[in-house]
């Protein structure tokens, strides 16, 4: 593996947590902002640990897999390095553009069509309006859409919505490509697509973190299988 | 703050399209309900104040009067309207994916202002049916329009973010525009106010705006710049402050939306 790594989290602690109103963290936020210090680090009441003491480093080219059962902070991980959420404890870099696919078609609105739906979720993905219009073509066709395409994503069935959104993810020209469960999309044929197209993605360069339930796919297709428990990395850090 | 959004200013760009695309999407007469909104007040306070209580506020027509009033008026409140839900009505991207925030509320107020603007074309022309005299002082419109935007900009950018934190807020707002409605003078003139209120509702910047407005365009006088000083530079502080607090808050989002 690379000396250089993309991506690296190291000793990332992260905590949620359960209460449905959060009085207290709009008053943390501003006592920091306004004393300039880092506090409650700690955990109070009704509060938990999603990440404990993760590292995790991934250098161009590779491709991690994350498994684990529901809630054993496969997600988080995603979530920190796309920037959605912070760390708590620890410190996290990441060297270059971040496509998250966690949910296909973000932002994608029912009324409008699926052209006017490849900016809206493209940009959102973090692609710029002149990337778009000079792929728009090579999208289409990688969603075999062709015909559906003027047509509101209202009237799209599932399949046909999800393979539009695929499309437009796969074509962004990012660094790190994150998959969240968005690997068991459409029909066989357009799955052994998806599968080619995450091979040309590390062939270019790219590294992947692929989230998923499914061990067989991910021993297919990753280098390094991180198990998580509860927070914790059982197996498979690696530099 | 302006680098911040450098990078995304596409997404910026195609979210106040999409924005303008869904109001009008499905719509029958489309773009004119930009018009038809403020018209129809117009029209409304012109029958209820001119014709039913029989008012005089100022000594030139009506409509001139209510539309100078109610353009910066629904500009406001339908940008603060949008913004309130803005961030926690779209939860699912706020917890998925990260742009700055502020995108949202952001193209809230620009597609409000693109309202906005259309509707000034109507007052333009209003003022020309009504043989207005165009003087270089209407252009004292142009730092009174920067302030509007800039302090329903800051306002906007408040209640997305406090309304991640407390749903009460979209209820408050509900009353607050409501309340804010009669301490702006929208449907009287400020001059028919005691002196001793008088400062208390320029605490309002909508208050100065508005009376601005009628002053600069319809009444041709320049403004007073020692008070246009003051206004612009409360509103800017409180833009910068209100930025710069979303901007610190803005990374707990996803956690408590």
């Amino acid at each position: 593996m690379s000396s250089n790594p993309i991506i690296s989290l190291s000793n990332v602690w992260k905590k949620y947590s359960k209460q449905s109103v959060l009085n207290n963290s709009l008053r943390e936020e501003l006592i920091s902002f306004l004393t300039g210090k880092k506090c409650y680090e700690e955990l109070s009441d009704g509060e938990f640990w999603a990440l404990k003491d993760i590292c995790l480093y991934a250098g161009k080219g590779a491709c991690i897999g994350l498994a684990g059962h529901n809630g054993s902070g496969k997600s988080t991980i995603l979530k920190l390095i796309s920037n959605v959420t912070y760390p708590t404890r620890g410190d996290i870099v990441i060297k270059g553009r971040v496509a998250p696919l966690i949910e296909l078609g973000a932002g994608m609105h029912p009324d409008l069509s699926g052209i006017e739906n490849i900016y809206m979720n493209g940009t959102i993905l973090g692609l710029t309006i002149r990337e778009l219009k000079k792929n728009i073509g090579s999208i289409v066709e990688f969603s075999g859409l062709d015909d559906f395409i003027n047509v509101p994503v209202k009237k799209y069935s599932s399949g046909m919505y999800l393979r539009l959104a695929f499309s437009i993810a796969v074509h962004s020209p990012a660094d790190i490509f994150l998959f969240d469960e968005v690997l068991a999309v459409g029909d066989e044929e357009f799955q052994a697509r998806c599968l080619k197209r995450i091979e040309s993605i590390r062939s270019n360069n790219g590294t992947i973190l692929v989230v998923s339930h499914d061990h067989a796919s991910l021993t297919r297709i990753c280098d390094n299988i991180i198990t998580l428990d509860h927070g914790i990395a059982l197996t498979g850090v690696l530099v | 703050m302006k680098w911040r959004l450098y990078a995304y200013k596409d997404l910026l760009l195609v979210f106040i399209w999409r924005e303008f695309l869904i109001r009008y999407k499905q719509t029958s007469i489309g773009v004119l309900w930009a018009i038809l909104q403020p018209v129809s007040l117009m029209l409304l306070f012109t029958f209820i104040f001119g014709v039913v209580l029989q008012t005089t506020p100022k000594a030139y027509p009506y409509t001139l009067f209510y539309f100078a009033g109610v353009l910066p008026w629904t500009f406001f409140s339908g940008a603060s309207n949008f913004a309130v839900t803005s961030l926690s009505g779209n939860f699912n991207l706020v917890t998925k994916i990260y742009f700055p925030r502020e995108i949202i509320p952001f193209s809230g107020v620009a597609i409000n202002f693109i309202d906005y603007l259309i509707g000034f074309c109507v007052y333009f022309l209003m003022l020309i049916v009504y043989q207005v005299p165009i003087s270089w002082n209407m252009l004292w419109i142009l730092p009174l329009q920067g302030m509007l935007v800039i302090y329903t900009t800051s306002i906007s950018l408040l209640l997305a973010a406090l309304n991640v934190y407390y749903r009460d807020v979209k209820l408050v707002t509900t009353f607050l525009i409501q309340f804010l409605f009669f301490a702006t003078p929208v449907i009287y003139s400020i001059d028919s106010v005691d002196n001793k209120w008088k400062m208390f509702l320029f605490l309002n910047p909508l208050t100065f705006i508005v009376e601005n407005m009628r002053r600069v365009t319809i009444e041709g006088r320049g403004v007073v710049l020692w008070q246009l000083g003051i206004e612009l530079a409360g509103v800017f502080l409180l833009y910068i402050v209100v930025y710069k607090i979303f901007i610190r808050i803005e990374r707990a989002f996803a956690d408590v939306i």
